[in-house]
């Protein structure tokens, strides 16, 4: 059997003895991190410094969204013991996102957020087992691997941002891997453990990815309608797994199932049939995904899991990611990132006006 | 014998407030306005889920039209500025995928504004007519060119 997280990894044992220090100092009482399976990795939840041990704090599958994770810890209660978290920079946006969205209670929590080098799609792991060591071999030569995911290759933050979590750590362009504060509390915090602050160059880092989502955004657009979306959606099988992963799909009852918007007498069925020369079953496939665009597509982070979820491989980030692009740039928002609240959380008085009426507005 | 003229079905969603009493008063000052229109009346704009604006289109609607008071007139205080965010949102999406986004309109007609009424109803069935029967409908069935 092949034990990966005993490959001498120097980043993670940076980052092990970073937890067991905190520990050490009372700092923190819990640390939720990634840690091995047999062939993939999930998050865990550790309380004990003789445990840190058994995580891969930076690991080459994201199974799961980390932010989903915190949401479910403390979506009836705060946290009571003092927790930080090891997320990728993208479920650090998820989580500020949740946060808006009153879904994380971040009381107590503290977040460790680090120069992704992206993932592996998890059943492409499952088959071929590759170290993050390689990941981050490749990073530091400054090529993204052939092995990540699509939308990891796209991503649009892949480093740190000041003001989203606590505490930075960055590998990029550094032979000794530093910290760094992403805010006040991580200022205290990094000041607590007695560790000085480093400085890095990322720059290069997330050009070389912005360059590939410009094109991505232009190559990969879904257009020409009904046919092109059908062609698009052509293989799904409407198992909404897509939705079961997005951590902005927070809602405990989905306008999608078990609804009884959905559900109808059977000569309706037979009524559609002949009006539209033949239906597809089960019917609103297409819908589901427009109907999920519409009311997430604000918010979508650009993490990409609804893709790696997708069982029979429709490139759904291309949807998602692509028209969530569109609406974040009509409303000038950018999930995660800042302060400011969700497009579908707030109005102003003036706004839009050329949405309105046939001659956009005017009268 | 002629072709017949296409005629469109437009499904317009009336807040109870405003548009509806437009609705009204455009029947009792005897104006006409075109019965391709299916009202629907909602208590507020906000109360319709962006999705059944998709859903009216895939059901057969040509067109929909989601009717509100004026900025600042909300019966709700606030509820037409977030109907205008969501309009915002479906055309985007639309737009973006490829669709014909003018098949949604949002209209501002208060109570007192009858001839409005009946004149945007006029026009948009017009510009629907001309535009002709919308492929959204097919979405989803074994129909369509």
């Amino acid at each position: 059997m092949l034990i990966h997280w005993e490959v001498s990894d120097v980043y993670n044992d940076v980052l092990k003895d970073f937890l067991k220090k905190a520990f050490e100092k009372g700092l923190i009482e819990a640390v939720i991190a990634p840690a091995a399976t047999d062939n993939s990795y999930t998050y865990a939840l550790v309380t004990k410094k003789e445990d840190v041990d058994k995580l891969t704090p930076i690991a080459p599958v994201m199974q799961w969204n980390g932010a989903d994770m915190i949401r479910r810890i403390t979506r009836l209660k705060p946290a009571k013991r003092k927790t930080l978290a090891i997320l990728r920079p993208c479920e650090t946006r998820t989580y500020k996102e949740l946060i808006k969205f009153n879904q994380i209670n971040p009381e107590n929590f503290y977040l460790l957020t680090y120069d992704c080098p992206g993932t592996i799609h998890a059943r492409n792991y499952a088959y071929e087992q590759t170290p993050v060591d390689d990941l981050i071999k490749s990073m530091k030569e400054g090529k993204i691997s052939e092995k990540v995911r699509e939308s990891c290759r796209v991503c649009e933050y892949p480093t740190p941002i000041k003001g989203v979590g606590d505490i930075g750590f960055g590998i990029i362009g550094v032979d000794e891997p530093v910290f760094f504060s992403l805010s006040e509390r991580g200022k205290d915090f990094l000041a607590k453990m007695e560790i000085q602050e480093g400085e890095r160059d990322d720059s290069s880092w997330v050009e070389m990815h912005r360059k590939n989502r410009e094109k991505w955004l232009e190559e990969k657009r879904i257009t020409g309608g009904r046919k092109g979306i059908e062609k698009f959606l052509a293989q799904c099988m409407n198992c909404h797994n897509c939705k079961d992963m997005c951590p902005i799909c927070f809602c405990k009852e989905c306008f999608f199932e078990d609804h009884s918007v959905f559900d109808y007498e059977s000569e309706k069925f037979y009524n559609w049939a002949d009006d539209k020369n033949g239906i597809r079953l089960p019917t609103d496939k297409t819908l589901f995904h427009i109907g999920r665009l519409i009311h997430m597509g604000t918010s979508c982070i650009g993490c990409g899991l609804c893709q790696q979820a997708c069982p029979v491989d429709i490139p759904l980030y291309r949807l998602f990611g692509i028209v969530g692009n569109d609406l974040q740039k009509v409303f000038d928002y950018k999930p995660g990132v800042n302060d400011d609240l969700p497009p579908v959380m707030e109005f102003r008085e003036e706004e839009f006006e050329e949405f309105v009426g046939l001659k956009g507005g005017e009268e | 014998m002629s072709e017949k003229e296409f005629e469109p079905v437009i499904v317009g969603f009336f807040c109870n407030w405003c548009t509806s009493a437009a609705a009204d008063l455009a029947g009792t000052s005897r104006l006409h306005y075109p019965a391709n229109i299916r009202p629907i009346r909602v208590m507020c704009s906000s109360t319709v889920d962006p999705v059944y604006l998709i859903r009216a289109l895939q059901e057969g609607a040509d067109a929909t039209i989601l009717g509100g008071c004026h900025p600042g007139d909300c019966h709700y205080i606030s509820g037409n500025y977030k109907a205008r965010r969501r309009v915002v949102i479906v055309k985007t999406v639309l737009k973006s995928l490829g669709f014909d986004e003018d098949r949604v309109l949002l209209e501002w007609i208060s109570g007192s504004e009858g001839p409005k009424f009946a004149r945007v109803m006029n026009e948009y069935t017009e510009y629907i007519k001309k535009k002709g029967p919308s492929d959204f409908k097919y979405v989803d069935s074994l129909g369509g060119e």
